[in-house]
């Protein structure tokens, strides 16, 4: 009964959902390189990027606007979901995430706070700083809501906390950008709206160094993830050093989180959204089916929500992060009537 | 039938930094036995429970779980030889009852947690004795509270420990299942390979499947012996604060009517520890 057809049935289901993932990435993908204000052709768009000649207009639009900028979308969006998976985890509660929580706010203000800085000595913001900051900042504000969450027990009063941190950074990120100087303003409008444009190469290949670190690392958390969802009492009790692995996790979900706030601003409800439709598609939350699904799922949310805030309303460009919210927030809603429902059934 | 110590409490002193709950307790549990810790609400019964379990420091004394102290055994070594029931109910979402006893092989896979062979048989074995086969592919979080202790419980014996210890296995259990719990604790027992530790409010249940009961009052075991020289009037009587003669030995009935009040009974209620 237990080894017999259901369990063949469940892991057939998982390899079914993460191939589909994988299949829509590549849809998605190749929807991200055509669709635009300059439309290509698929077969163009396929001698575009197998021929080195970069010099034509097609090969330019490929391979300095939309290629890196699918990239980053795609690891961003991976690494967003892939930081709500273990924020919830963590703090066993289903609405957590890098946005709601505030992390996302805090390291936003930090990378804030790093450009007025840097730009006023007419200094050059790096990849690497601006990561550094956005780490410093997410630190911070994951290391309030743990000393919030050993406080509370009650999953909703963390999530309120951690919005009310996110409203904090928030006003002190608009006050710094409605007294920054000229030339720093469009810049800091622009990013801390949310948005995957103006990604460089140079960029790509930072992030792609610390979300796949990162990523390689959570995946190798998969077994104490499975025994940490009883509880911390029962991890332990399973041969879980918690000490360890809650650095571990704060650590992880704090880099992922900023990684994505230093490059592309605060992206809004995948953390949260991404993981429950994973779940839900699989059936099970057993993380070495979950985290793949996540990953991928992921990566495949931005790159959608990516495509309508570039094309929807061309040339005007909309921010991701209103996207994402469009798609995202209903997500927690019906997490919250789930909760309900169960809790008439108890 | 083996019968070597499993546990050894000398002189434990447990509690908070300033604040020990528990003084110099002293406690021994052999394979093939059942330890039930007795005691008036707040005594101390849960603090000590924690402290062997592992989950809460000790100011003072010694531990030795299957000979070795606590202290010179890691985490993972200690998983491997004591598996714990704890009264929190675990919200798992998505896992299935199978999912829930499988975690509890998790000390003795590798680093992706892979089951092999052994390990499934181990869980079947489990599950076989804990009659929770047919919920195996049925969510965790659907099922009623009697059933989660079984999977509970199923997954702590799967974990292939030398101790199981045991918080008020009974809390959230209507009569019907603490009477199937009796047999499930002597079943499990009876190989004589694991000894079991643990908390419990019902006396009735506590007389009948302890071997060795200890009694803790304001901290301190205050006396310990079998159950038939436990469950007399002078100890239970005393241990309670109720009238004497409140406790009957004969059937293991308090007489209600005097200082009802003071009446420490009721499953449901909780350890203020």
């Amino acid at each position: 009964m237990i080894n017999g057809g259901t369990r063949r049935v469940r892991s057939l289901r998982t390899t079914v959902v993460i191939a589909g993932l994988a299949a829509l990435f590549v849809a998605l993908a190749t929807a991200n390189l055509c669709v635009g204000s300059m439309a290509i052709a698929p077969n163009d768009l396929v001698a575009a990027l197998c021929s080195s000649d970069r010099t034509g207009t097609v090969a330019q639009v490929v391979w300095s606007i939309r290629l890196p900028r699918l990239i980053a979308a795609g690891l961003l969006g991976a690494a967003l979901a892939l930081a709500g998976v273990l924020l919830q985890t963590f703090f066993n509660n289903p609405l957590a995430g890098p946005y709601v929580l505030g992390i996302s706010s805090g390291a936003k203000l930090a990378v804030a706070v790093l450009m007025v800085a840097v730009m006023s000595r007419a200094g050059i913001v790096t990849s690497w700083m601006s990561i550094g900051a956005a780490t410093l900042g997410s630190f911070a504000v994951t290391a309030f809501i743990l000393l919030v969450s050993e406080r509370v027990r009650s999953a909703n009063t963390l999530v309120v906390a951690g919005v009310m941190v996110g409203y904090m950074c928030g006003a002190a990120t608009d006050f710094l950008v409605t007294f920054a100087g000229d030339a720093s303003i469009v810049n800091l409008r622009n990013w801390s709206m949310g948005s995957f444009s103006g990604t460089s190469w140079d960029d790509v290949r930072t992030m792609a160094v610390v979300v796949i670190a990162s990523s390689i690392a959570v995946f190798c958390l998969a077994k104490p993830l499975g025994a940490y969802q009883l509880g911390e009492a029962y991890a332990q009790s399973m041969g879980v050093n918690v000490r360890v692995f809650r650095k571990a996790i704060i650590v992880l979900s704090s880099l992922l989180s900023a990684c994505v706030t230093a490059f592309a601003g605060p992206i809004s409800f995948v953390g949260i959204a991404v993981p429950h439709v994973a779940k839900r598609l699989l059936g099970t939350s057993r993380p070495s089916a979950v985290l793949p699904a996540t990953f991928l799922g992921g990566a495949d949310f931005c790159l959608m929500c990516d495509l309508i805030a570039r094309t929807a309303f061309a040339p005007t460009e909309m921010s991701v992060s209103a996207v994402t919210a469009l798609f995202g927030a209903p997500v927690v809603i019906w997490v919250l009537l789930g909760k309900q429902e169960h809790a008439r059934e108890v | 039938m083996r019968r070597d110590v499993v546990l050894r409490c000398e002189d434990v002193t447990a509690g908070y930094v300033h604040k020990p709950v528990v003084r110099e307790a002293n406690l021994e549990v052999r394979a093939g036995q059942i330890v039930t810790l007795i005691g008036p609400n707040g005594a101390g019964k849960s603090t000590l429970l924690k402290t062997i379990a592992g989950s809460l420091g000790k100011q003072g004394g010694a531990v030795y779980l299957v000979g070795k102290r606590l202290e010179e055994l890691s985490v993972l070594e200690q998983a491997r030889v004591r598996s714990v029931l704890l009264t929190e109910r675990p919200r798992t979402e998505l896992l299935t009852c199978c999912d829930v006893v499988r975690l509890g092989r998790q000390p003795h896979t590798g680093r992706f947690g892979t089951l092999s062979e052994i390990d499934q048989k181990a869980v079947r074995r489990a599950m076989e004795l804990l009659q929770v086969e047919d919920l195996a592919e049925q969510q965790f979080m659907r099922l009623s509270d009697g059933q989660r202790q079984r999977v509970m419980l199923a997954r702590a014996l799967c974990q292939d420990p030398r101790l199981l210890v045991l918080d008020e296995p009974t809390s959230y259990l209507d009569i019907r299942y603490q009477i199937e719990l009796y047999d499930v604790l002597r079943s499990i027992v009876a190989e004589g390979k694991l000894g079991i530790v643990m908390t419990l409010h019902e006396l009735t249940l506590a007389r009948q499947v302890s071997d060795w009961v200890a009694c803790i009052k304001d901290g301190v075991v205050v006396a310990q012996g079998t159950p038939q020289e436990v469950f007399t009037s002078a100890v239970i009587d005393d241990l309670y604060d109720l009238e004497p003669g409140s406790f009957d030995p004969l059937t293991g009935a308090i007489s209600i009517g005097c200082r009802a009040e003071r009446m420490p009974e009721g499953g449901a209620s909780h350890e203020a520890t």
